[in-house]
């Protein structure tokens, strides 16, 4: 009979292979960047350009994005969208506070089409007024509706308090959609749009012919200076409850202004990040869900911005749970400060996150991703080399005095919606 | 084209393999043959409740998560109303780890009280946080008891009331185990760049010593056909009134399934489709129109979703609606159109086979359903559906006397 008590041999990874995308470089300063050795038939290109919500004031950035496709003098939005549905074609839009990605993805046989109508679209629209009031009518709606969460009403005011004096706090209110000047969608368009190109990405096994085609694409754009950002991100605590009466549950976010992958100890905190509460088995998962049952979810990450990050530990609670969840997180804060984790938990977080970067390296369009999201920092993959040694080599006492350092319960926004 | 192979254990237990040479990663995907339309009527949301206490340690291993996380792995699973579905996610030298764990889970589970209890709560935050406490969360819970009257779908997998979920016992949990987890109602799929020969000596060792048993014959009550209009106005705490509109049609795997599959897609898949263009753009009645089908395995539904912009009246809405559809009954679709949609199968078809994950459950989903070659045959499928086939099922779905309709009003808060 076998013995299923002992768990079968495992090995460790020590290296993974990371395999960088072509670059061409455009008479424009554009680059272009592919990955064409894929082994089916989809293409994704992202053209990415220098358009985020914090490079104008408010929703014009989100607007002017979702825009793009809503019409031109001789094109109507109908007219495009069929064009573009017609080679089952799809388009992405997506604005973060720095910069806008818009996609076109199809398969290959139709992919230069689809790209082709994609920027034409781009480059000629008129903000028709009719289009933009359906899309503030329709944006006004979903914002109501997701302004009646929970979750949304902590994460706005966490955001607002740990950036009071920055634009990543200055987050759109329900009001902003009324009025709209045309003038600034069409300034916003000619700035950041059609001079605003910061590079191509392509994923899919495009030829050398289709690959010249996106490039003389990228070519009816230009690249700018990019509006850089310097803002004040001093910020004291604060303690905030938004009340909702009705609530069942209470939204929780706990955090602090932090750094992203550019500061030296990113690496090793993401260590310590991950055993607090980031992965399945964390101790705030562990305690807060799996021991106590107060929630169905706990987490705890770092987000990245360009020039900064944060911190931030998030949950819905039973609303009886609030004070001992609050109550619960900070004893397992004091504990990874005081007690140095066993060589067992901090074995398993090490071969964890290593694994996460293989899975998150698998196939070709996570090979992209892994590379523009060091290319983004001005870094290139000898990055993850220095993240895989890191991970491996922090020691349990490293550990307890980064959280020592960055995990003070004082320096902690604290937010409760329910 | 995803290739395959196929073996089975003596005990019953159906294995595919596909082997992808591109990845480092390597997949273990357990698909359970039971859902919420499994459960008793007093007793619903226990598939799920079961999913959670999968993860609560097993016979002879006490932690599921901690030994896949030390070899690099993560995992998750999900209860549908037809499926429970386990996933694991490793670095491909580390196979054999998940398979230690998953055949544990399969031979027995390790039952304790104290998994059940946190569970239970853990189940009740998880019915309040996505049910209750959303703005329109507990369209399901209304939707479904209103179009099924005898069909277990009249349920949602959370359960009808967080009541069921509270009165569940350790007797009834074992009961679930024995009925339902054991080899035979097993579709186990390993994919990864492995070889045929290792991954079945693998399969065989953690595998084959699990006692096999009957596998219980599904015999659930068929929903009868719907012959008169339903519809129900309730009032909830909204922002803005929500429109549901569903209608009966046949289970995946059926004839006409594609065909309305396709319907949807013609009424109201994306900014081309003809909801959203006369609604939206033209009439400016709605902020958001869509339409899709459940892809259930019983008789299932194709379903339309309405945002009313403010000011426009059900009324409108409702003529305008039923002029689209009374117009896909009356008149063919342009050639063109069908191409169109078909186009959009096919790109989002080979998206969603993208990463082994997702081949991974596409085939054990497919073997279940027969045939695990469906993965590759069927956009062939689609491909055959003729206009003709289109005007004949929308005929036959598309009535008014097939037709279930929820109507969410916003309540007015008048201070």
């Amino acid at each position: 009979m076998m013995n299923r008590t002992l768990a079968p041999e495992t090995s460790t990874i020590t290296h993974i292979d990371f395999q960088s995308p072509e670059i061409d470089t455009l008479a424009n300063k554009v680059d272009v960047y592919s990955m064409r050795e894929t082994t089916d038939e989809t293409v994704r290109i992202d053209f990415v350009f220098d358009a985020g919500s914090l490079k104008t004031s408010k929703i014009i950035a989100q607007l002017t994005g979702e825009l793009l496709f809503s019409g031109s003098a001789d094109k109507s939005s109908d007219e495009i969208e069929e064009a573009i549905d017609r080679l089952g074609g799809f388009t992405g839009v997506e604005i973060s506070t720095e910069r806008a990605t818009i996609s076109a993805i199809g398969l290959r046989e139709h992919i230069v089409t689809i790209a082709k109508t994609v920027v034409d679209a781009m480059i000629n629209v008129n903000f028709n007024p009719k289009e933009i009031n359906q899309l503030l009518q329709s944006k006004k709606k979903k914002m109501a509706i997701s302004l009646e969460k929970v979750s949304t009403q902590a994460r706005r005011a966490f955001l607002s308090d740990l950036f009071n004096n920055s634009p990543y706090g200055d987050l759109t209110q329900l009001e902003d959609y009324d009025e709209i000047d045309q003038k600034d969608l069409i300034e916003f368009h000619k700035h950041k749009y059609l001079k605003g190109l910061q590079y191509i990405s392509i994923v899919g096994a495009l030829n050398d012919e289709d690959l010249n085609a996106i490039k003389e694409l990228g070519n009816q754009f230009s690249k700018d200076e990019v509006t850089t950002i310097d803002y004040d991100y001093s910020y004291t605590p604060n303690n905030i409850h938004v009340e909702k009466e009705q609530a069942l549950q209470t939204a929780i976010r706990v955090g602090r202004v932090l750094f992203n992958k550019q500061h030296t100890d990113f690496i090793k905190f993401s260590v310590v990040n991950t055993i607090l509460g980031g992965y399945f088995g964390s101790r705030l998962m562990t305690s807060i869900r799996e021991d106590k049952g107060y929630t169905y979810g706990i987490g705890s990450g770092v987000a990245q911005l360009l020039e900064t990050g944060y911190f931030f530990i998030s949950t819905e609670v039973g609303k009886e749970f609030k004070d001992l969840t609050l109550e619960a997180i900070k004893a397992e804060i004091t504990l990874l400060q005081t007690e140095e984790v066993s060589e067992t938990e901090l074995s398993l977080v090490k071969n964890y996150i290593i694994g996460q970067i293989l899975e998150q390296s698998d196939g070709a369009q996570a090979m992209m991703d892994r590379f523009i999201s060091v290319e983004t920092y001005g870094l290139d993959f000898s990055y993850y080399d220095k993240f895989i040694k890191e991970v491996n080599e922090i020691t349990p006492k490293e550990v307890k005095d980064l959280a020592n350092l960055y995990l003070n319960w004082e320096d902690f926004t604290v937010v409760s919606a329910g | 084209m995803v290739e395959f192979e196929r073996f089975e254990l003596d005990n019953g237990l159906r294995v595919i393999f596909h082997k992808d040479v591109t990845t480092p990663m390597a997949v273990v995907n357990t698909l359970f043959d039971v859902g919420a339309r499994d459960e008793s009527p007093e007793r619903t949301g226990f598939a799920h409740l079961f999913e959670h206490l999968m993860f609560g340690g097993s016979v002879n291993i006490p932690n599921f998560d901690g030994p896949l996380q030390e070899a690099g792995g993560s995992n998750n699973a999900f209860t549908s109303n037809d499926i429970t579905n386990y996933y694991d996610v490793v670095p491909a030298q580390n196979l054999e780890t998940a398979l230690w764990l998953e055949s544990d889970r399969m031979l027995s589970l390790a039952f304790t009280e104290k998994s059940l209890e946190v569970q239970r709560s853990v189940v009740i935050e998880e019915f309040k946080q996505r049910y209750l406490n959303q703005p329109y969360g507990d369209l399901w819970l209304e939707f479904r008891p209103l179009a099924y009257e005898t069909h277990p779908y009249r349920w949602a997998t959370i359960g009808k009331n967080i009541e069921h979920i509270k009165e569940a016992t350790m007797d009834e949990v074992k009961d679930f185990f024995k009925t339902h987890y054991h080899p035979g109602n097993a579709i186990l799929c390993i994919a990864g760049n492995l070889e045929l020969e290792e991954v079945k000596r693998l399969v065989t060792k953690w595998y084959a010593d699990i006692p096999s048993k009957e596998k219980k014959v599904r015999n659930l009550p068929q929903e009868p056909k719907q012959t008169e209009f339903r519809t129900k106005t309730i009032e909830r705490d909204v922002p803005s009134d929500v429109y549901t509109y569903g209608f009966k049609m046949v289970g995946k795997g059926e004839d006409g399934f594609y065909e309305a599959d396709l319907i949807s897609d013609v009424l109201g898949r994306g900014k081309s489709s003809r909801l959203y263009k006369r609604l939206k753009k033209e009439l400016e009645l709605v902020t958001d129109i869509n339409a899709y089908v459940m892809g259930s395995t019983d008789t299932g539904m194709l379903m339309l979703s309405v945002h009313p912009s403010d000011g426009a009246t059900l009324e409108q809405i409702d003529t305008e609606i039923w002029k689209i559809i009374d117009e896909m009954k009356s008149t063919l679709v342009e050639e063109a159109e069908l191409e169109k949609i078909i186009n959009k199968v096919k790109t989002t078809k080979a998206f969603s086979e993208q990463g082994v994950l997702n081949k991974s459950m596409a085939l054990a989903m497919n073997e279940l359903m027969g045939d695990a070659n469906l993965i590759n045959t069927e956009t062939e499928l689609y491909e055959k559906v003729t206009v003709e086939g289109i005007q004949k099922y929308a005929k036959e779905i598309l009535q008014k006397t097939n037709c279930t309709q929820l109507i969410i009003k916003a309540k007015k808060n008048d201070e």
